[in-house]
């Protein structure tokens, strides 16, 4: 930045400077064709036509550089790729999650930027990637499972590593998920020595909607959020248990390997549905 | 008879599609139920759009772009999360208790989105809450509800039932105008507890039960100029029972029928070289032998409103519902002039009226004289009497 800020300074310098000539150049040229001396003003008016280019030519560097200048500097680069930046913030969430959200959690913990677009994509590439070569990663992101037809459920991303049951969605799931993604977060807020603004909002954004967890934003501790979810989680865990693994044990007997991972195909369900 | 009915409209109508209904269009029919021209073409499913574009007075609105992706957006993120705002909101507004977030999404079966299937499927899933089962489920979002309107099926979408144990059903309506210190846009709210009166009547009709289903609405909004949801009980008791009678009123569509020639069509289908079968002239005679009830709001709720307006002018229709009401009796803006002036003489049911438009005459006539001798002022008064 100083280099830059630096050379700037030059140019503008080198500008003014031309300026100058150029108005003194004028000044000769006519007192020169005054005088009647056709020869030194024709010099002159050479030196004038050179002067002005080059006053040209320093504009547009100046120019040049306000451009550059003017355009952000882009964060650092993330090293890892977006499969490996959703798979991160899905194991801090430790829960199947809406892209939305975890964008919001990767934002809040991680640099660099992720970009709504490419995720919607990223589910149909892992899965063709788990057909033409199964098993061949180490793990899959792959869609949640309805706990009654097994099928994908709509925007929700889980782990393949994850037991059947954790990747099932029953009806009291999305909520149970909602306060053990929240326990997980005042964990993580917890344990950092200086958690940033984004985080704590994050952690807020989970408060706001769990009964007693806190007062304001202002007021958002990771241990008020920690105590209030896990109260609230105590309530429906048992029954949403009970749903998951029903749901899993039949996951198990009926779906064949890619089934289980990314739900059932089959576009025929009338008869599940009736 | 129905078959007679049907035949009646579908001769109407002409060898073309009926037009579909959605919660939209049958809102606005209860928004001016004294058109007979709205309920026959209603009934008959005529695509009123095109024919009011046929007739050279098509309609520039609809809803847009701008507000549809908003909406969605305040959707979403109200649901977002589990509907972690909304259950925050309804454990205040309906008391739902700590235990009821079972949420259940009716959006699509199994990765399929065919009507018949989700409306099959919210059916089942709808019946087995209100018969109690243990894992019933309290939010059901975007659940297919059918109504028959005037003898069609149509689909309708409310964006979220929520059940309680206390077994009443609550139809959830999410909108995206703002609640500014507690006040909102009349007219918003009204077509707000309208459309959701729709979603009540359909839903007590699926469960065969009108207890089941509370008629107070849940209206959730932006709160002031924030994008934090706030939640509010509507009643719609009212609505409903506009709502049936225009209802009822479409199925006896006979009796308006019967007053009708029996070569009336308003046909909008095209012949073999794609030349309209009828001229818009035979059109506006059709539509001319239907009689309508013109007032300004239709202007918001009806595509055939230009057409109407134009064919009103002159009439004290046309001032609005107030003026019409008040000059019962009195059809025409020149008549009621002519009988303030005096120079029409009153028939005996005009003779009240007539006193009172000739004392307002004669104020108006005495402070326009008193405005326009006091100078200054006197333009003023004069251009706002003109």
């Amino acid at each position: 930045m100083l280099e830059c800020g630096t050379v700037s300074r030059v140019t503008t310098e080198a500008a003014e400077a031309l300026e100058r000539r150029i108005d003194e150049l004028r000044t000769a040229v006519r007192q020169a064709v005054s005088a009647g001396d056709a020869e030194r003003a024709r010099v002159l008016r050479a030196e004038l036509r050179r002067a002005e280019n080059e006053w040209d030519q320093a504009l547009e560097d100046i120019a040049e550089q306000q451009a550059e200048k003017a355009t952000p500097v882009r964060p650092t680069a993330p090293l890892l790729p977006l499969r490996e930046q959703v798979h991160q913030a899905l194991v801090l969430l430790g829960a199947p999650a809406a892209p939305k959200l975890i964008i919001a959690v990767h934002e809040a913990f991680q640099v660099g930027e992720m970009v709504p677009a490419r995720l919607t994509s990223l589910r149909r590439d892992e899965e063709r990637s788990f057909r033409s070569a199964p098993n061949s990663r180490p793990c899959y992101l792959c869609p949640a499972l309805t706990y009654d037809l097994l099928a994908p459920a709509r925007g929700l991303l889980a782990v393949s590593t994850w037991p059947m049951e954790r990747r099932i969605v029953g009806p009291l799931s999305p909520r149970v998920d909602f306060l053990t993604s929240a326990i997980r977060l005042a964990e993580h807020v917890e344990r950092l020595p200086n958690p940033s603004p984004a985080a704590i909002r994050l952690l807020w954004r989970f408060a706001a909607n769990i009964p007693d967890a806190a007062a304001g934003p202002d007021g958002t501790s990771p241990s008020g959020v920690l105590r209030a979810a896990k109260a609230e989680l105590e309530i429906h865990a048992d029954a949403d248990r009970s749903h998951r693994e029903a749901a899993a044990k039949r996951a198990k007997k009926q779906l064949d390997n890619v089934s289980q991972l990314f739900g059932s195909q089959l576009r025929e369900v009338g008869a599940a549905a009736q | 008879m129905q078959n007679d009915t049907d035949t009646r409209l579908r001769r109407l109508r002409g060898p073309v599609q009926p037009k579909r209904h959605n919660a939209r269009t049958i809102a606005a029919l209860t928004s001016n139920p004294g058109c007979a021209r709205r309920g026959v073409c209603d009934a008959a499913g005529v695509d009123k759009d095109a024919l009011a574009a046929r007739v050279g007075f098509p309609v520039r609105a609809g809803q847009s772009q701008f507000a549809i992706t908003r909406g969605n957006a305040f959707e979403a993120q109200v649901k977002a999360d589990g509907c972690a705002e909304l259950l925050t909101l309804l454990r205040e507004v309906l008391n739902l208790e700590i235990t009821e977030v079972g949420y259940t999404n009716l959006d699509e079966v199994g990765g399929n989105d065919s009507q018949d299937l989700r409306h099959a499927h919210s059916r089942a899933t709808l019946l087995a809450a209100a018969a109690g089962r243990d894992d019933a489920g309290t939010l059901f979002d975007h659940p297919l509800l059918r109504m028959e309107v005037a003898g069609n099926g149509v689909y309708l979408e409310p964006d979220l039932i929520a059940f309680q144990y206390a077994g009443i059903f609550h139809v959830i309506e999410i909108k995206s105008f703002a609640v500014i210190d507690g006040q909102a846009d009349g007219g918003k709210v009204a077509s707000a507890a309208i459309q959701s009166a729709v979603y009540v009547h359909a839903l007590r009709r699926l469960l065969g039960s009108d207890d089941a289903v509370s008629s107070d609405i849940v209206l959730v909004c932006p709160k002031d100029f924030s994008n934090k949801p706030c939640a509010t009980k509507v009643d719609v008791r009212k609505q409903l029972i506009v709502l049936k009678h225009q209802l009822n009123r479409l199925a006896g569509i006979d009796t308006l029928l019967d007053a009708l020639p029996p070569a009336v069509s308003l046909n909008l289908a095209k012949d073999d070289a794609d030349r309209p079968v009828r001229t818009p002239a035979e059109l506006v005679e059709a539509l001319g032998c239907i009689p309508a009830r013109y007032s300004p709001e239709c202007l918001a709720s009806c595509e055939l409103a230009f057409f109407c307006r134009d064919e009103a002018a002159g009439e004290t229709a046309v001032l609005g519902k107030s003026v019409r009401e008040e000059l019962g009796g009195v059809d025409t803006v020149a008549a009621a002039l002519g009988l303030a002036a005096g120079s029409l003489l009153p028939s005996d049911e005009q003779a009240e009226i007539t006193a009172l438009l000739r004392a307002t005459a004669r104020i108006y006539g005495e402070s326009a004289t008193t405005a326009a001798t006091s100078v200054g002022s006197a333009p003023l008064l004069a251009q706002a009497a003109a």
